[in-house]
């Protein structure tokens, strides 16, 4: 009995960490950690107005890639 | 008065100087109109963001923008991309701080028509999508020069996507391998707890699963850089240290997992972690360096003009460096780099040859004598002939150069750790030898295995020689014994990039020295001063005119000047550069009474019927007032004070001491003698050092150079070990594989004591591991491991090879 409970508590714990794993390498695939020192120092900037500048940034990229495609399909 | 912050860039000057708006203090016009820029824009939380940092004030570029529009602009640095943007990759001059990210960014993103811009703290690259409907790129340029930055354009090489790409690969499988290891590391205390203590046989066999489970993406996944390095060796014929991670941490792989389905014994999934976590941190630090290496590169080639002024048949055209052919006549002006090589064929002016040659004063050129490209015309309109197409110039060559020898440099790994090398294949033939013997011979001292085939017991015990031996010892012998010394060499101001470079630097036999920057200080003191004429207003005038000129000479006086007097600039008129001789002008005072002043050599002197007598062999500088002589000075570059105890010390060590500089034979040898170099070699080009470099490697000879200027960068990433003075060029500090971070040659003495001692630890501790295998490889050969034996055997060895590594700190 005890020994089901400690394979179990392994599983678990090893599902759990390796979803963390998981988490880290997406991460580190889309370029988070590409740039060190601007990671560290990203932690400072996280005032309302930062976040908001982030979030405007993406919409920004958003938006001219929607803005570009219309100007083409007419052609 | 006292000192205040100018309110833009945080710079403390004295409240003289400064510009006053109601409250506010600037030091320039610069920062003024970068401070009301955004506080007009509703940045000025950038203030807050830079807190009591610093930064530079606005860069004053007057360069022509225009030049981000032309055609050939866009065919060599443009890229379009898939959703029909432009992208360009730009180099930002000026960041400082995560702050300065913010502006920039933030900035360009506030521009309508910019589509993302991203912009690297680490090495300052930028890359910009915009649309070109509605922005052109020359706006963008202005835009960040606004606010007090610059952006020059770079081409994003192959090698530096490689670069990204490889360094964020080798960041994902180490970070794999890091994780793997810390859980194993928990379960091991588990599992070695219970095997003093005693445990349950399903729950041994859980923890060998758990541990099976995450060595498994260690070896395949993180350890896949091994086998893959093993495989190119192999094709080559070398038995490289790849090889040896990857059959080791297969086979004791294997025998674990052998164990884990049934076996009896213990299984060594940590030690397989371990050793691939281990090594991989070492290659990933050494793809970083690689990376950076690239980084520089880069910075170099975005300062190259891609265009020149060519002249034919009196019309000037713009023209991109590759379409320029041997015979065309480029025309150059003041301030400009020259980018091609050539012949002056009209005009003469001086030339900064600092970037070839080291020497910081300005070489004279007149007509038919030879530019080279990397050199800066100071200050006259000069045409030229072109002698050497772009591909073949000066500045290309080294550059290409330069990026051969990056890659090229993983050569060394093969030669290093020999040692090492021939211990683990002679443990790979004992262990095939104890297979064969167990086999065929069937030998059996009465070691239990239940019933076992005889296959079976073979492999085991062959197996368990490899396990008992190969790993811990090896793989920590040296890495420990050179980090400890790193470490000393870094608290002597030695920054050593890599720890194999430690044994290279013991093993070393010739030290080849650059003269300029190196052994002397590589800027001209004054060191005699003569003063017949102490009149103040007199010196009021030197002073006025040494302030004239950016000459190091006049630079160097005037520093040494007022350091004695208290002394004001004077309006003069009519000043004259006279080309490497020195200055003319005129002055007049209140009287309208006028003055004439020459300053400079003896030739000047003599030029202007100055009758004057003067002999040294330093680099002189004269002052006359209306044909009087009132002040002379001499010149000379200083060697520095611990050269000589450096040369004199590596002589005793059987080094051969060489200097190269690109100084003329009697500076040379002058030099030379007084710290004691018998071998020099004088006038030589940065290409002739790295052949000579080339040719002592050739000779067999292990070679460490030490140089400062890009004019050494070849040579310097040729030789064996290089090191770099602390203030030298960008490019020369990455390629070098060590860093004296406070110039003095007295570290570089102890650089080699102490790679020395540490070299004889690394042989220590070699000889320890030899000696405890001698022991442990005779019982496993037997089959007489017992787990208890595997285990001590595993960890005594270690931490005697750890303890005695310690003991490199203990002494001096």
């Amino acid at each position: 009995m005890i020994n089901d409970t400690l394979l179990m508590m392994l599983i678990v714990g090893l599902i759990v960490s390796f979803a963390i794993l998981g988490m880290f390498i997406w991460g580190a695939k889309d370029g988070q950690f590409d740039d060190g020192d601007k990671m560290m120092d990203g932690l400072l900037f996280d005032s309302t107005e930062d976040l908001n500048d982030a979030v405007n940034k993406e919409e920004k990229i958003e938006e001219s890639k929607k803005g570009q495609k219309k100007s083409e399909s007419p052609k | 008065m006292g000192d205040v912050k100018c309110d833009h860039c945080h710079l403390v000057f004295n409240d003289s100087v400064m510009i006053k708006d109601n409250e506010l203090n600037f030091c320039c016009k610069g920062c003024e109109g970068v401070y009301h820029l955004l506080k007009n824009d509703g940045l000025d939380s950038f203030y807050d963001k830079l807190g009591n940092k610093t930064i530079l004030p606005p860069l004053d570029v007057h360069d022509d923008v225009q030049r981000f529009d032309t055609n050939s602009f866009e065919d060599t640095f443009i890229k379009n991309t898939e959703d029909g943007f432009k992208q360009i990759d730009l180099i930002i001059e000026g960041i400082h701080c995560a702050a300065c990210i913010w502006l920039n960014e933030k900035v360009l993103y506030g521009t309508d028509g910019i589509v993302s811009a991203n912009i690297n703290f680490t090495n300052n690259k930028a890359k910009i999508i915009w649309n070109e409907k509605k922005i052109k790129l020359s706006d963008i340029i202005l835009k960040i020069r606004s606010i007090g930055y610059n952006a020059y354009a770079y081409d994003a090489s192959v090698a530096d996507e490689q670069a990204v790409k490889s360094k964020r690969d080798y960041f994902i499988r180490m970070m794999v391998a890091i994780f793997a290891s810390m859980n194993i590391m928990m379960l091991s205390v588990a599992k070695y707890t219970g095997f003093f203590t005693g445990i349950d046989d399903e729950i041994r066999q859980f923890i060998h699963l758990g541990e099976f489970i995450l060595a498994t993406p260690v070896l395949l996944y993180s350890g896949w850089i091994f086998f893959r390095g093993a495989y190119f060796g192999l094709k080559n014929r070398i038995l490289n240290m790849d090889f040896l991670v990857s059959s080791g941490a297969t086979l004791t792989y294997l025998y674990s997992l052998y164990i884990l389905f049934g076996g009896k014994g213990e299984s060594y999934f940590d030690s397989v972690t371990m050793i691939i976590t281990f090594v991989l941190i070492g290659k990933y630090l050494e793809v970083i360096g690689k990376k950076s290496a690239v980084d520089t590169l880069d910075k170099i080639k975005s300062t190259i003009p891609l265009e020149a002024i060519v002249v034919a048949n009196g019309i000037k055209k713009t023209v991109a460096l590759d379409n320029i052919n041997v015979g065309d006549i480029v025309e150059i002006r003041s301030g400009e780099k020259v980018c091609i090589d050539g012949k002056v064929i009209r005009g003469e002016g001086s030339f900064d040859e600092s970037s070839l040659t080291g020497e910081s004063i300005p070489v004279f050129k007149q007509k038919n004598d030879l530019l080279y490209s990397g050199t800066i015309n100071n200050d006259s309109l000069i045409r030229y002939e072109v002698t050497k197409s772009y591909k073949d110039s000066t500045l290309n060559s080294i550059v290409t150069l330069l990026e051969d020898s990056l890659s090229s440099k993983p050569e060394i790994e093969y030669k290093a750790n020999e040692i090492s090398k021939g211990f683990t294949v002679s443990i790979l033939t004992l262990s095939i030898l104890t297979f064969t013997v167990w086999y065929f011979f069937g030998i059996d001292l009465g070691f239990n295995y239940d019933g076992a085939s005889n296959f079976e017991k073979s492999f085991i015990v062959a197996i368990s020689v490899i396990v008992i031996a190969c790993p811990c010892a090896l793989a920590l012998a040296t890495p420990i014994a050179s980090l400890i010394g790193i470490s000393e060499l870094a608290k002597k101001g030695l920054l050593f990039k890599e720890a194999k470079f430690v044994e290279t630097f013991a093993k070393a036999d010739t030290l080849v020295l650059d003269k300029t920057g190196t052994i002397t200080k590589g800027e001209l003191k004054v060191k005699k001063m003569r003063i017949m004429d102490e009149n103040i207003h007199k010196l009021n005038l030197l002073y006025s005119l040494l302030d004239a000129s950016t000459h190091p000479i006049s630079q160097s006086i005037k520093k040494e000047l007022v350091k004695k007097y208290s002394l004001t600039l004077k309006e003069l008129e009519e000043v004259k550069n006279i080309q490497a001789k020195g200055m003319v002008a005129k002055y007049k005072n209140v009287d309208e009474k006028s003055f004439s002043l020459v300053g400079g050599n003896c030739e000047l002197m003599k030029e202007y019927n100055i009758h004057y007598k003067f002999n040294s062999s330093n680099s002189v500088y004269l002052f006359a007032i209306n044909e009087k002589v009132i002040a002379t000075f001499e010149l000379a570059d200083e060697i520095k004070e611990d050269a000589k105890e450096l040369i004199d010390d590596a002589k005793e060590n059987g080094l051969d001491v060489v200097m190269l500089t690109g100084d003329n034979n009697i500076v040379a040898s002058l030099i030379a003698s007084k710290v004691g170099i018998k071998n020099y070699i004088s006038n030589i080009d940065p290409i002739g050092k790295a052949d000579y470099i080339k040719k002592l490697k050739k000779e067999g000879k292990t070679v460490v150079m030490a140089g400062d200027g890009i004019n050494d960068s070849v040579a310097l990433s040729l030789s064996d070990v290089s090191v770099a003075m602390g203030n030298s060029a960008d490019i020369t500090i990455s390629v070098s594989d060590v860093v004296l971070l406070n110039n003095s040659l007295k570290s570089l003495k102890q650089a080699f004591s102490i790679s020395r001692r540490t070299y004889k630890f690394i042989k220590q501790n070699l000889f320890i591991s030899l000696l405890y295998n001698l022991v442990t490889i005779p019982l496993a050969m037997a089959g007489l491991v017992i787990p208890l034996v595997a285990a001590l055997s595993m960890s005594l060895s270690s931490l005697l090879v750890v303890a005695n590594s310690m003991r490199i700190k203990i002494k001096d």
